[in-house]
């Protein structure tokens, strides 16, 4: 099987340093690390994009709840924020996935990343 | 940091948008939350990357389920990515809660350029390699890219 060829073909050490990058930025910015993951997993294994894509999300199952579990009691987690954008975003995960199979998403990624840098900059910029 | 009800309508459709982004490109919507939170809801830095880690375990478990049920998720990088991500989540978590939260702000403010412009960048290189009769990279396929 297909599956088992990539499971035989990915050395563990690779993976590992994957995840404590991506766990640094998940602690330190408070993304799940799948803009580090993904890229990286392209670059070091021999998984096709979306499959990168889908083995990300289940990364960032362990990511997110690992930064949750160590900022809880800080009194930094507002759970009422987080169920209100949390909860749509669910809906467009599944909205995602199923625009994933059947668009070419080049022009939505320009037009997001044409906003995340006017985000960026405002940013820096100062709140 | 309560939420007024005209915001409800912002935050919803905020969260629909990084959960489409996840869907496809597999990142778990932070890099919308945490901006969102900031700079429409007056978070500070270091509340709303929290708040972003909580929203985002539903969308990673929703969509990693889906995933897996057409063979898409390779289960062992996924845990063995999650081992290193405990290390590193520590470490981070030392660094941010150690910075003042508009120095905070302003580093997440460089990684968001950052990864607007690899976005862009590699947008236009498959918009242009497109044009050429090559097997796209966008996702749309899932046959192996190399042999």
């Amino acid at each position: 099987m297909e599956l088992a060829v990539q499971f035989r073909r990915e050395g563990a050490m690779p993976l590992i340093g994957i995840g404590v990058v991506a766990g640094l930025f998940a602690a330190m910015f408070g993304i799940g690390g799948g803009v580090v993951i993904v890229p990286l997993l392209l670059l070091v294994t021999q998984l096709t994009p979306r499959r990168a894509a889908a083995t990300s999300l289940a990364t960032l199952i362990l990511t997110s709840l690992i930064g949750v579990v160590r900022y809880s009691g800080t009194g930094h987690i507002n759970w009422q924020a987080a169920a209100l954008i949390g909860a749509p975003a669910v809906i467009g995960v599944l909205i995602g996935i199923r625009l994933q199979k059947r668009i070419s998403a080049e022009w939505l990624v320009l037009g997001f990343g044409l906003f995340l840098l006017l985000i960026g900059l405002r940013l820096i910029v100062g709140v | 940091m309560t939420l007024e009800l005209a915001s409800l309508a912002i935050a919803a459709s905020a969260g629909i948008a990084a959960g489409v982004l996840s869907g496809l490109f597999g990142v778990g919507g932070g890099i919308v939350f945490v901006p969102v939170l900031v700079l429409l809801f007056s978070f500070g830095q270091l509340d709303a990357q929290a708040t972003s880690l909580a929203a985002i375990i539903p969308v990673a478990v929703i969509g990693a389920w889906r995933q897996s049920g057409e063979e898409l998720v390779n289960w062992r990088a996924a845990a063995l990515m999650g081992f290193g991500a405990a290390v590193g989540v520590l470490g981070g978590a030392e660094i941010a809660t150690r910075l003042p939260d508009a120095t905070l702000s302003r580093i997440f403010g460089v990684v968001v350029v950052l990864v607007a412009g690899e976005m862009l960048i590699s947008a236009t290189r498959r918009l242009r390699a497109q044009r050429r009769p090559e097997p796209d990279l966008s996702g749309a396929s899932d046959d192996p890219r190399r042999p």
